[in-house]
């Protein structure tokens, strides 16, 4: 196959990654094939961890941080500390992903060329047992309306897992040292206003009816699961943005159903609506100045 | 039966009450299941404790001593802890409660039939309705009417949330009524001094008739439904009026909270998040 004039070997294309909805890795191939246009300005010049699930996701899966040795060498690399990662830079480069098996690919918020400067600060939404996509909707939107108090604008996603992701795009002259105890504080203030519904801490004894808000992404050796890819779910949904009425409408429902997309979905919604995270790249904010 | 007793917003029950215990009523070789479900609720007015400062409700935090408080304690980890010394406690688990009499936590064991009139009030507890178990019709029904018929109660123990009861379970407009019981240790009959006064008192024939036609004056039967709780109505009086007028205190809604309040207590957190940092850093 070529994808703007990279030649791409394909093979085992009707090999079965998601037995339960019987999705190919050749399906994969095309899901991303198609979706590369919107994905890729979110994970060009970033360091790329790749979720492999050589045979399905009901098999064993592994993360690979390092590039791989027959990677082509038209796929850029980038060492941080002991690791030299992928750094994808053209839609060849992500289909060149799938074809690994490749379901997940994350990033994290800084960039190949300056590791240290996040573009944007994430929170990451996880529900404790007892608690859906839902749950994490309403979370997002209290974000939302915080983060409004404070003059600043977000965008959210779902995981295309369990839970939610919100994103406050920076684009500014930031290091982690500014965003890693911004986010904590976030977190740390919606556990305080809301005891019974969210938690700040990882531990998992915590966690039952609550929404864990994972602050800890915002640091340089954590990743995140980038904007449509797709999950190792038992079906292939996506991490889908969204728009807030769409979060709202769903809180409003109570409808879990309707913050799920599959890779299907995902292409139509990328047609009609365009890229819904477009602005998280765009958009330029800086954090509020506390004090001295 | 988890002993938990958590009185939150959502506590009153829509639709069909909820059992309260379920078992067998059991005496002899006769064995009738039934389902228990109060039989009163105390009207009493509920207030929120409201802090006068900000107006926001005053949250409860069950949190361990000791602890920095952050942390609130989840039902599901709250154990029973007996105090065997100042500051010692052995831990006893719910299940091991009930392994301690299993069969008595399911029945209640009626072990005589006695006259009513032979209770003193005193030893009546709370009340509680006696249902039958799908299935336990027939048997309930000959119960209340063998117990109508002799005009006799039963005496009865179970156990319902890890404690053993002294019950009277008698027949009431063709149910059956059973009222939790006082051990006859638990009546208190402390030595007042007040009642020395009554020692050595005299009371003439002429006093002694004049209460007794006091007291005919006011005889009359007991109507229950004449005697209302006007203290709970008043209150009730008063609530409406402060409503109807104007609310004196803002809904607990985080949105209510001001632009610079918030600002602020973003600031405080973030700051705190950074102490934090700073603080592993150096330990690290």
């Amino acid at each position: 196959m070529t994808v703007d004039g990279r030649v791409i070997r394909l093979r085992n294309l009707e090999k079965v990654l998601y037995p339960e909805a019987h999705f190919t890795k050749g399906e994969v191939v095309a899901y991303y094939a198609k979706v590369a246009d919107v994905m890729l300005p979110h994970l060009a010049g970033r360091p790329l961890t790749m979720h492999r699930f050589p045979d399905g996701v009901e098999a064993g899966s592994f993360f690979e941080k390092n590039i791989p040795a027959h990677a082509p060498d038209w796929i850029d690399s980038v060492r941080l500390g002991r690791t030299t990662h992928a750094v994808l830079g053209e839609r060849a480069g992500i289909v060149w992903a799938a074809t690994m098996a490749a379901l997940e690919l994350h990033v994290p918020m800084g960039t190949a060329a300056a590791p240290d400067v996040p573009t944007s600060v994430v929170f990451d939404l996880d529900p404790g047992p007892g608690v859906d996509v839902v749950g994490c909707a309403r979370l997002a939107l209290d974000i939302r309306a915080l983060l409004e108090h404070v003059g600043l604008e977000c965008w959210a996603k779902t995981s295309g897992s369990k839970g939610m992701q919100v994103y406050l795009p920076l684009n500014s002259d930031v290091t982690y040292d500014d965003t890693t105890p911004f986010a904590h504080g976030v977190a740390k203030l919606l556990e305080k206003q809301q005891p019974d519904f969210v938690t700040s801490v990882m531990a998992r004894n915590q966690r039952h009816g609550k929404v864990f808000v994972d602050w800890s992404q915002n640091t340089t050796h954590k990743t995140t699961v980038c904007v449509y890819s797709l999950r190792p779910r038992a079906r292939p949904t996506v991490s889908t943005p969204l728009t807030w009425e769409e979060v709202a409408a769903a809180v409003g429902a109570g409808d879990a159903e309707r913050l799920s997309f599959e890779a299907g979905d995902v292409l139509d919604r990328v047609e009609q609506l365009g890229d819904l995270f477009g602005p998280v790249l765009t958009t330029e904010q800086a954090l509020p100045e506390f004090g001295a | 039966m988890p002993d938990v007793d958590d009185p939150g917003p959502d506590r009153h029950a829509v639709g069909m009450p909820r059992a309260l215990w379920n078992g067998a009523i059991s005496f002899g070789l006769v064995n009738i299941p039934v389902k228990l479900f109060p039989a009163v609720s105390s009207k009493t007015v509920r207030f929120n404790q409201i802090d006068r400062v900000t107006g926001t409700r005053v949250r409860m935090k069950r949190v361990a001593e000791g602890d920095d408080g952050e942390r609130e304690v989840p039902h599901t980890e709250i154990v029973k802890g007996y105090e065997v010394s100042p500051g010692s406690w052995v831990t006893i688990e719910s299940a091991e409660l009930e392994a301690l009499d299993p069969k008595a936590s399911r029945s209640v064991d009626i072990s005589a039939f006695v006259d009513l009139d032979q209770i003193d009030p005193v030893f009546f507890a709370n009340a509680y309705q006696v249902a039958p178990a799908p299935g336990a019709a027939k048997a309930y029904m000959l119960l209340v009417e063998a117990m109508e018929e002799a005009n006799k109660v039963g005496i009865a123990r179970f156990v319902m949330r890890s404690k053993q009861y002294l019950a009277a379970i008698r027949p009431k407009d063709g149910r059956l009524l059973m009222s939790t019981m006082y051990y006859a240790d638990e009546i208190v009959e402390p030595v007042l001094p007040e009642y020395h006064e009554l020692d050595g008192v005299e009371v003439t024939d002429k006093e002694r008739e004049m209460a007794a036609q006091l007291i005919a004056n006011l005889a009359t039967d007991f109507e229950a439904e004449e005697h209302t709780d006007t203290y709970r109505e008043k209150v009730l009086e008063l609530i409406d009026e402060k409503a109807a007028g104007r609310t004196i205190v803002r809904a607990d809604t985080p949105e209510e909270t001001s632009v610079v309040d918030l600002m602020a207590a973003l600031e405080a957190s973030v700051a705190e998040a950074k102490a934090a940092r700073a603080e592993s850093r150096k330990s690290a």
